[in-house]
């Protein structure tokens, strides 16, 4: 808003001003990436800080609020940014030092460390700005409360889990001793820092700032950095770090230059056993660096022994010491110290008398100073001088047996890199270096005379400390991410240094104990108690019974169990979770089952435990090996997985880590997975755990492959396809390959059995009871065998192989169930081709079925017409292989099986017509007929009838003409056209003319035409067509007449005699003629016409008209001679309701439409309802002499069927 | 990742063969890198081990490499002085001196213990200011032509790892203890401030 406004109200020239400057800059920097961003953003500070730090209060918010953004470079920025503009303009700091406490907090590492180094220098800023500020203001000594509050997070950050935050922590707590403590004559004072705060400067009388707070946080933020530095577990950079600050302390501040060469002293003596060879090196390099340093300063006079000791120690020969070593100026040196303390008492004193608040202050302030500082040290030399006259050759060659005892079995880094031979061993100065080097060991570890002198001695304040002391010692014991093996080690290696002074003192001082001494020992303890009497435990303690034993174990468990939350605030849960699994395992009992319960309760957080005792049960187990049993891991395993397979709604894969981490899978908890994989809601995580235990364990993937192929068939859909479809997948696997495919045809093959085996119905079933073959059952046997065919095609041979042995039930539910993959499978491929070529005795219907399949949607390729052509030819004579390949065939070879193919079963019979005609419900490519519609009408005409009964070859006209799409008025007259050329006459051509005339009436002339040509070729002399020939004439009169009358005379009246009732109309007709028309009628046509011409009345003569029934009436002809060839009794009717088949006709074919290609087809071919046979032994029986009466005999039961079951049609 | 590149500083005795290789190699990585000798002259090798050239730091690769071709060119072209000092020039015009750099780095790699003992005498006599960490790590590599590369190439990849870490202060101390595994050599290692 802020910037806008200005943008705007600026006006724009040439010159920008530099506040446009930094508006234009920073609306920039808000869209750019980083990198630029950066640039734009140190653009700005240099503008707003150096330029013109006029403007930095007006754009201080923009800049500021840049510390939101993602990056950490940005945030960085900031940072600095509020560096150096609180130091340009201290009255900043108010408004921006609760940023800088947020940043303190920011979640990167980085942030936090570059928010650490400011906060090291606004820290100094910040005193002097306050200290030197003549205003007083709330807004100021909240800031000062901030950032004191800053300043003990900081130091907190001391016990940061991050090495890096620990090293600024250190670096910042430097700062704060040397700004916390006076300045002295005798502090080094680098160039830079002259102008820098310290405590010398700060009144005793500020208001809020406390002088001897102040001092006092100086002193204790020292001791915590010593305390730091002896952690046992410190890193090598966080040492080197601490020693730097210590040398930087002791040559800026010397009042504590003896704390700091104590410090060194012990550190040397006591290098932390977790440092690396390497690390040693490193770190004995700057010690000696610092020491030199810390020697070079002038009031080093006073520590040159120790310091020089340490120096020769390290490897420094004499000389460089020599020449490192001030000249001593003891003259100058002390008074300067003793005028220190003097003068700061002097100063002090004003105040006490001005001021009563501070009147107790001072007090502590002066006096634990000089008290504090010897107390330490003389603790240790008067342990030292203790031990001098003790260390006799005697004693020593003793201790140095006793501790061999003690020694690691590997010599540590750290004494490997430090070990210098002895130079001058046995002289009086190595025997005190050595007495000196026990007393800082017994020191460090709270024991000797020295310290236990100085502590009687210590008034409540020493106490106080100690309690500190304390305290701090549980501290280090407690925090801290060191792996409980590395404080072990600590521990250990600790223990053995302390090892030689606790063994000197049996034969030095008796009143000692000979006990190792711990590190977090009290030292208080050993100080109170340690001399009265020896302590033995088996005195003070009786044994427990079993049950109180047990009880006290299982409650101590159970504290340890819900003591979580605790545990897990202090950072030390994973020693809890080793703790727990150790225990639980060692002891037997309810222990286990309450924490496997425990567990269970909330497995998502404590899943570590859950592993954590997984693994020691399998340690156990693998521990007692050869002998060891699995069970208690068993158990463990099986009670969690079967905890995690229960609970509803655990989404977060822990099962399957559970499983896929889990060293062994037994055989309890593979059932347990398996219930897992047969949950609906969780088959799919299931199988997906199931599969990476197959490709990850390959040592028994078997057994894990055969529970996935157990459950491929199981009766859940969802986990069956999710099994399929995970077993297709690992089909493609060489390895696994061949047992997938064994396993499925083993199921394969039990569908040879006449009764499902048990294996189908699962163990709970009893296994005696023969059940029959259900669709279920027979499925259940198929579906991994089926979901494989179409990835390995030579399986289909195996299918027919069963197929053949297998009873009718299977076969059925066989043909229905391999719609899909045969479909997958494909008309080219090999296999199939095969098995069409071989088809195996008693597979017929299989193939049929496959053929169908195969071409229900599209037409057949020509490898597939060619092998079922040979099939049919050579092998199997069975006209219905021909069916699905029809459109395959040559048109002659259609023609040839016509007569069998239209004895079928009605329904096969539309179907095969449907196909020829292409009205199959096929979607898009239809296949090219090799038959017209004419030309299949033709040839249902010519079918010779000794082939064919009329009967069926009717209804197969019939069928025809239901085709109306087909069968237009314009194909129907090429047919009968070509009908009428023939000679002789097929039998039902009339049949055809009159259906035809019925179907489409505007062929009347047409028709008429045709039956003129009729007379021509002497129609009369095929009776059955002269009947039909008749008939349409009677049909179509009056147009007829002129036909009738092209008669002979003889013909004509057997027309009258066939239809008397004719001859009057006609007559009537011939009457209407002209007389010139007259005329031509022949006289022999007249006289017919009236010679028979009887007193007919003419009512009777409606009647007939009006009555069809008489028209309908059949005519038999039997009794005609003129078909001897006649076997059967051949009825043609030219019925008049084609109409009313064409509208049943729909109705069937809607009905069997979708089934006809395949169930009902199947079953047709299958099983005929009338034969009792089973259907592949009619085609096995299909011997040539009754191949060609069973299809007969079959169709004819066929059509008797469908005749009862439909009841309307009349055909007799 | 940390966040800004490292700023690496190679340093050896003479800023002519190991602290150049590595620069070199680091410079072809994508390191923002800086080389540095820390002694008071540059010596190079002359006709006889007691006899070397030894020029100050304000003499350019090219003025050496002139100087050489002069004196012997055909004694430095087979021990391959002339060579480096060629491949010298064309990353930098001269020699420089660490000591007179006030550069802040965040890594400083030492390729002896004398210069590792030098380095850290000069960073702890500078006067603290920022409190900025430098973390200084030695490499001992022998002042060979071979040594150099073999060395140059464990330095890359010791930055390589470095400014892989997430929190290179956290992890520094890990990652050389991996290294001082795998290569078989001790590193030392220390942390200075600016």
């Amino acid at each position: 808003m802020d910037i806008s406004s200005k943008a705007e109200d600026t006006p724009k020239g040439v010159d920008m001003t530099t506040s446009e400057k930094v508006v234009e800059l920073l609306n920039q920097a808000s869209l750019i990436p980083t990198d630029e961003k950066l640039t734009a953003l140190k653009q700005v500070q240099e503008l707003i800080i150096n330029k013109d730090p006029s403007l930095l209060d007006n754009f201080l918010d923009e800049i500021i609020a840049f510390q939101t953004d993602k990056s950490i470079e940005v945030k960085k920025f900031v940072i600095g940014f509020i560096e150096e503009a609180c130091k340009r303009d201290n009255e900043l700091l108010v408004r921006l030092i609760a940023n800088l406490n947020m940043l303190l907090k920011d979640e990167s590492v980085n942030v936090v460390k570059k928010a650490i180094l400011t906060l090291t220098q606004l820290y100094k800023v910040t005193l002097q700005w306050l200290v030197s500020s003549k205003t007083l203001s709330e807004m100021q000594e909240a800031c000062w409360d901030l950032i004191t509050q800053m300043k003990g997070e900081v130091l907190a950050l001391l016990d940061s889990d991050n090495d890096g935050v620990r090293t600024h922590s250190i670096k910042f707590t430097e700062s704060l001793i040397i700004t916390l403590s006076p300045r002295t004559p005798d502090s080094d004072v680098p160039k830079r820092q002259d102008a820098d705060i310290s405590l010398d400067k700060v009144p005793k009388d500020h208001s809020y700032i406390h002088y001897g707070t102040l001092c006092e946080e100086g002193k204790s933020a020292l001791e915590k950095l010593l305390k730091f530095m002896v952690h046992p577990a410190i890193s090598s950079i966080n040492l080197t770090t601490a020693l730097g600050s210590l040398a930087t302390i002791a040559r800026q501040r010397p009042m504590f230059m003896s704390e700091v060469v104590q410090a060194y002293e012990t550190l040397h003596a006591n290098l932390p056993p977790t440092l690396a060879k390497s690390q040693v090196s490193s770190v004995r390099k700057n010690l000696k660096l610092h020491l030199v340093a810390v020697l070079k300063h002038p009031c080093s006079v006073e520590f040159q022994g120790q310091i020089s000791t340490l120096l020769l120690d390290l490897g420094m020969p004499q000389t460089e010491i020599t020449r490192n070593t001030p000249v001593p100026r003891e003259p100058r040196k002390r008074p300067r110290y003793e005028q220190y303390t003097e003068g700061k008492k002097v100063k002090i004193e004003p105040a006490l008398m001005e001021d009563d608040e501070d009147k107790e202050e001072p007090a502590p302030l002066a006096a634990p100073k000089p008290a504090a500082v010897p107390a330490v040290q003389s603790a240790l030399d008067l342990t030292a001088e203790f031990l001098h006259p003790l260390l006799t050759p005697e004693n020593v060659a003793n201790l140095v047996l006793i501790s061999m005892v003690y020694l690691p079995d590997v010599m540590p880094a750290s004494f490997q890199a430090t070990y210098t031979p002895v130079e001058s061993a046995g002289t009086d100065a190595q025997i005190k270096h050595l007495a000196r080097m026990m007393a800082t060991q017994m020191t460090a570890a709270g024991i000797g005379p020295g310290l236990e002198q100085s502590k009687a001695k210590g008034d409540e304040a020493c106490k106080e400390e100690q309690s500190e002391e304390d305290s701090t010692a549980k501290d280090i014991l407690i925090k801290r991410k060191v792996p409980a093996v590395i404080l072990g080690q600590a521990i250990s290696v600790v223990g053995g240094y302390s090892e030689k002074p606790s063994a000197t003192e049996p034969p030095a001082a008796p009143k000692r104990l000979p006990e190792p001494i711990l590190p977090s020992a009290p030292t208080k303890l050993m100080g109170a108690s340690g001399r009265k009497k020896v302590f033995r435990l088996s005195d003070v303690v009786q044994p427990l019974s079993d049950t109180q034993n047990e009880k006290l174990t299982s409650s101590a468990v159970k504290r340890i169990l819900h003591s979580e939350k605790a545990i897990a605030q202090s950072g030390m849960s994973h020693i809890r979770v080793k703790l727990l699994s150790r225990l639980v395992t060692q002891f037997e009992g309810m222990m286990k089952e309450d924490v496997l319960q425990f567990i269970l309760e909330d497995i998502r957080s404590r899943s570590d435990l859950a592993f954590s005792l997984l693994y020691q049960e399998y340690n156990t187990y693998l521990s007692q090996l050869p002998s060891g049993l699995l069970d208690s891991y068993d158990q463990c395993l099986f009670t969690l997985l079967s905890g995690l397979q229960e609970k509803p709604e655990q989404r977060d894969g822990l099962f399957t880590k559970l499983v896929l981490e889990a060293p062994i899978i037994t055989e309890s908890a593979l059932e347990v997975i398996r219930r897992y994989c047969e949950d609906e809601s969780r088959v799919y995580l299931g199988m997906t755990t199931l599969k990476e235990l197959i490709v990850k364990r390959p040592s028994r993937q078997f057994q894990y492959l055969h529970v996935l192929l157990d459950l491929s068939s199981n009766e859940k859909e969802k986990v069956r396809t999710t099994a399929l479809a995970f077993l297709k997948r690992m089909y493609e696997k060489d390895q696994l390959r061949d047992y997938i495919e064994k396993f499925a045809l083993n199921y394969l093959q039990l569908l040879v059995h006449p009764n499902p085996p048990s294996l189908l119905f699962g163990a709970d079933k009893d296994t005696e009871v023969a059940a029959p073959w259900t669709e279920e059952t027979v499925r259940q046997c198929l579906f991994l065998y089926l979901s494989l065919l179409p990835l390995n095609h030579r399986l289909v041979h195996e299918l027919a192989s069963v197929y053949t042995e297998a009873i009718a039930d299977i076969k059925r539910s066989v043909l229905r169930a391999i719609e899909q993959p045969i479909r997958g499978m494909g008309m080219n491929s090999p296999e199939l081709l095969l098995l069409v070529e071989n088809c195996p005795k008693g597979a017929e219907t299989l193939v049929t079925r496959c053929l169908h399949i195969l071409t229900d949607k599209v037409p057949p390729s020509p490898e597939l017409v060619e092998r079922v052509r040979d099939l049919y030819h050579k092998r199997v004579p069975d006209v219905r292989f021909l069916i699905p390949v029809i459109n395959g065939l040559e048109k002659n070879e259609v023609i040839q099986a016509l007569p069998k193919l239209i004895k079928l079963n009605p329904i096969v019979v539309k179907e095969v017509f449907n196909r020829l005609l292409g009205t199959q419900h096929s979607e898009g490519s239809s296949s090219v007929s090799p038959l017209t519609p004419g030309d299949l009408l033709i040839a249902l005409h010519n079918i010779d009838s000794v082939k064919c009964d009329m009967k069926s070859i009717i209804k197969a006209t019939n069928l025809c003409f239901a085709e109306r799409n087909v069968y237009t008025s314009e194909v129907l007259a090429v047919v009968m056209q070509q009908l009428m050329e023939q000679n002789p006459l097929p039998m039902l051509l009339m049949r055809t003319v009159i259906q035809s005339l019925t179907m489409y009436p505007r062929l009347g002339g047409f028709v008429m035409n045709i039956l003129s040509r009729l007379i021509v070729k002497q129609v009369w002399k095929y009776p059955k067509v002269w009947e039909g020939f008749v008939k349409c004439c009677q049909r179509t009169k009056p147009q007829s007449y002129s036909v009738l009358l092209q008669l002979p005379p003889a013909q004509l009246a057997s027309v009258f005699e066939r239809c008397p009732e004719m001859r009057a109309p006609l007559l009537q007709h011939v009457h209407s003629f002209t007389p010139h028309q007259q005329a031509h009628i022949p006289s022999s046509i007249m006289a017919v016409l009236e010679a028979h011409k009887k007193p007919e009345p003419s009512p009777v003569e409606k009647e007939m008209e009006h009555n069809p029934v008489i028209e309908e009436t059949n005519f038999a002809v039997e009794k005609e001679v003129e078909l001897p060839v006649q076997q059967e009794p051949v009825f043609i009717k030219y019925d008049e309701e084609p109409m009313e088949q064409e509208e049943s006709e729909p109705v069937i074919q809607e009905e069997t439409g979708e089934s006809l290609s395949q169930e009902d087809l199947a079953r047709d071919i299958d099983t005929p309802p009338p034969q009792p046979e089973t259907p592949e032994e009619s085609m096995e029986e299909s011997h040539p002499e009754t191949s060609d009466q069973d299809p007969v005999k079959e169709a004819e039961v066929d059509i008797s069927d469908v005749e009862t079951g439909t009841g309307t049609e009349d055909i007799d | 990742m940390p966040s800004h590149p490292l700023r690496v500083a190679v340093v050896c005795s003479s800023n002519q063969n190991r602290s150049m290789e590595a620069h070199s190699i680091l410079s072809k990585r994508g390191f923002e890198v800086r080389s540095f000798g820390t002694g008071s002259h540059v010596k190079l090798p002359g006709p006889a081990p007691d006899k070397p050239n030894v020029y100050d730091f304000k003499t350019t690769y090219e003025q050496m490499y002139n100087d050489l071709v002069r004196k012997d060119k055909e004694l430095y072209t087979q021990n391959g002085i002339l060579h480096m000092l060629d491949r010298n020039k064309r990353i930098k015009s001269k020699p420089e001196r660490f000591q007179l750099c006030k550069e802040k780095f965040d890594l400083v790699i030492t390729c002896e213990e004398r210069v590792y003992d030098q380095v850290l005498e000069d960073l702890n006599s500078r006067e603290q200011e920022t409190m900025q960490p430098v973390h200084v790590i030695n490499v001992d590599i022998q002042d060979n032509h071979e040594e150099a590369t073999l060395g140059a190439f464990l330095i890359c990849e010791l930055c390589q790892c470095i400014q892989h870490t997430d929190d290179m202060e956290n992890e520094i101390d890990e990652l050389l203890q991996e290294f001082e595994d795998k290569s078989n050599r001790p590193f030392l290692h220390t942390v200075c401030f600016y």
